[in-house]
């Protein structure tokens, strides 16, 4: 890529984002934190990332997908709905599973998903990819 | 008088003297009690199955089906209901008998309408009581899950977060770090993530204590899951040079049970197989059935455990000592998690081991009545 791409990281954990920051910015990234599902928001709306690195965000699990369906789906978010959105999760499980969805209503799904622990080499080359996109 | 609150069903009579029955009802109607009566168990027993009665008065001697059997019957439909036996044979040996077959009282004939007001108020209190000391038992039950999921979550995301610090540092500076402090970090990081497996253990085991994991009953093949099973384990079969081998008939009929426990429960009997293994060694899985019931069977080639260990491995936290658990992790809770899930679908689980010769677990579990 011709400029640095731009990465934002919505987490509640600290110390996950610490970690997962030092891991972007090792592979040359610029990266942005957003400590909470509004405040990602916020980040998402104002900077217009490349990409999105967003938990699911176990106190809440409700909070990670409110953010992936506003950015996705509401008017506000407009221009932000294309970017690429990698959800990862602590939690061993399909998403689907997690959130049953009636049938017939199509779960919203992130453009990848991955769960904690993090297979980092597999983490980096599908945001790589993506941003290739 | 009213009947408390807390009352499920109407006081179910069973006698075959037709004016016994008129004067059981009019004395517990007067009483206030909601009544119903029947000349016979069978029709009894259905009644007592729709509404879930509590408190049966039944006679002991009747044509048929007898007053034991009712009552054997009444309490295989609710364990905790209290049944009051009538006779006008009263001996010791039939008051005797009554109680062994779980009779709370016995009244013999005659008796007064304020007699046996008496013994059904006193029955309605111990069924209360029933009732009362069960809801506290689960309360307990329910406050010791939720205080083991809450440390477990407590414990887990710190954890977690160690875990990803040490594997960002491992891959950034992995190659630039002195020999030995690779070493540490690749201690640090495995120990990290056992303590998190112990964890996910403790989570599963206390669903499973909480009788939240095995919840629903269907039919399970398990010449559909063996494959998928022993599939998802592959790779560590290959690493530990272990051939796996399903003899599940295509034809074995279904166990009622819950998928995703029976999936685990598998997993962890496929796991246990593989890693207990010696390097050229075979995992078979088989499965038989008789009328009632469906085994299957997992067995191993390894080293097998010693006779006075077996009937400690189903034991939470137990790992057998010495040369079988050498040198393998494991958090010595996937036999506990496998015991309480046979148990849970009513069914249990075997072992059959020799030293040197390997190790076999059996779950037997109830056929699916469908077919």
């Amino acid at each position: 890529m011709s400029t640095t791409a731009r990465i934002l990281i919505i987490d509640d954990d600290e110390d996950y984002r610490a970690s997962t920051r030092a891991l972007l910015e090792g592979e040359g990234y610029e990266v942005s934190e957003g400590p909470s599902g509004r405040e990602g928001l916020a980040a998402a709306s104002a900077q217009r990332p490349d990409l999105i690195v967003l938990d699911i965000m176990m106190e809440s699990p409700v909070e990670g997908y409110s953010v992936l369906q506003a950015l996705k789906f509401h008017d506000e978010y407009g221009e932000a709905s294309s970017i690429p959105i990698v959800m990862v999760s602590s939690v061993q499980q399909d998403p689907a599973n997690l959130f049953p969805m009636a049938d017939g209503v199509d779960m919203i799904t992130p453009d990848a998903y991955f769960t904690k622990p993090l297979d980092i080499p597999t983490f980096l080359g599908c945001v790589k990819r993506m941003l290739e996109k | 008088m009213t009947r408390p609150a807390e009352s499920t069903g109407p006081i179910i009579v069973i006698d075959d003297d037709a004016a016994m029955r008129r004067a059981c009802e009019a004395a517990l109607t007067r009483a206030g009690y909601a009544v119903e009566v029947f000349a016979d168990g069978p029709s009894g027993l259905k009644r007592i199955e729709e509404a879930g009665a509590g408190l049966i008065v039944v006679d002991l001697k009747m044509p048929g089906m007898g007053g034991m059997e009712v009552i054997k019957r009444a309490k295989r439909l609710n364990s905790d209901i209290v049944a009051i036996v009538i006779t006008g044979y009263p001996t010791i040996d039939t008051a005797v008998e009554a109680m062994k077959t779980g009779a709370y009282d016995f009244l013999p004939k005659p008796f007064t309408a304020e007699e046996l007001r008496v013994i059904i108020a006193r029955g309605e209190e111990r069924r209360l009581l029933a009732i009362e000391a069960k809801r506290l038992r689960e309360e307990r039950r329910a406050q010791a899950h939720k205080f083991i999921t809450f440390v477990s979550h407590q414990l887990q995301s710190p954890l977690g977060a160690v875990q990803q610090y040490l594997d960002v540092l491992r891959y950034q500076a992995g190659d630039s770090m002195p020999e030995q402090h690779r070493l540490w970090i690749d201690r640090s990081a495995k120990k990290v993530t056992e303590m998190l497996a112990i964890i996910g253990d403790w989570l599963t085991i206390s669903k499973v204590e909480g009788g939240r994991l095995a919840t629903e009953r269907c039919p399970v093949l398990w010449q559909e899951l063996t494959p998928e099973i022993l599939e998802n384990h592959a790779t560590v079969a290959e690493s530990h040079q272990v051939t796996t081998i399903d003899e599940v008939p295509a034809d074995c009929p279904p166990v009622i049970g819950d998928a995703i426990a029976l999936r685990m429960l598998l997993s962890n009997l496929v796991v246990n197989a593989v890693k207990y293994n010696k390097p050229g060694g075979e995992v078979r899985v088989k499965a038989e059935a008789d009328q009632a019931e469906v085994s299957l069977s997992v067995s191993d080639t390894g080293r097998g455990i010693a006779s006075d260990q077996q009937e400690h491995v189903f034991e939470e936290f137990y790992r057998a000592a010495g040369g079988s658990a050498a040198g393998t992790t494991g958090t010595g809770m996937g036999l506990p998690i496998c015991k309480k899930i046979a148990e849970e679908l009513d069914g249990r689980i075997t072992l059959d081991s020799r030293p040197d010769e390997g190790s076999t677990f059996t779950v037997i579990l109830p056929r699916s009545p469908t077919c």
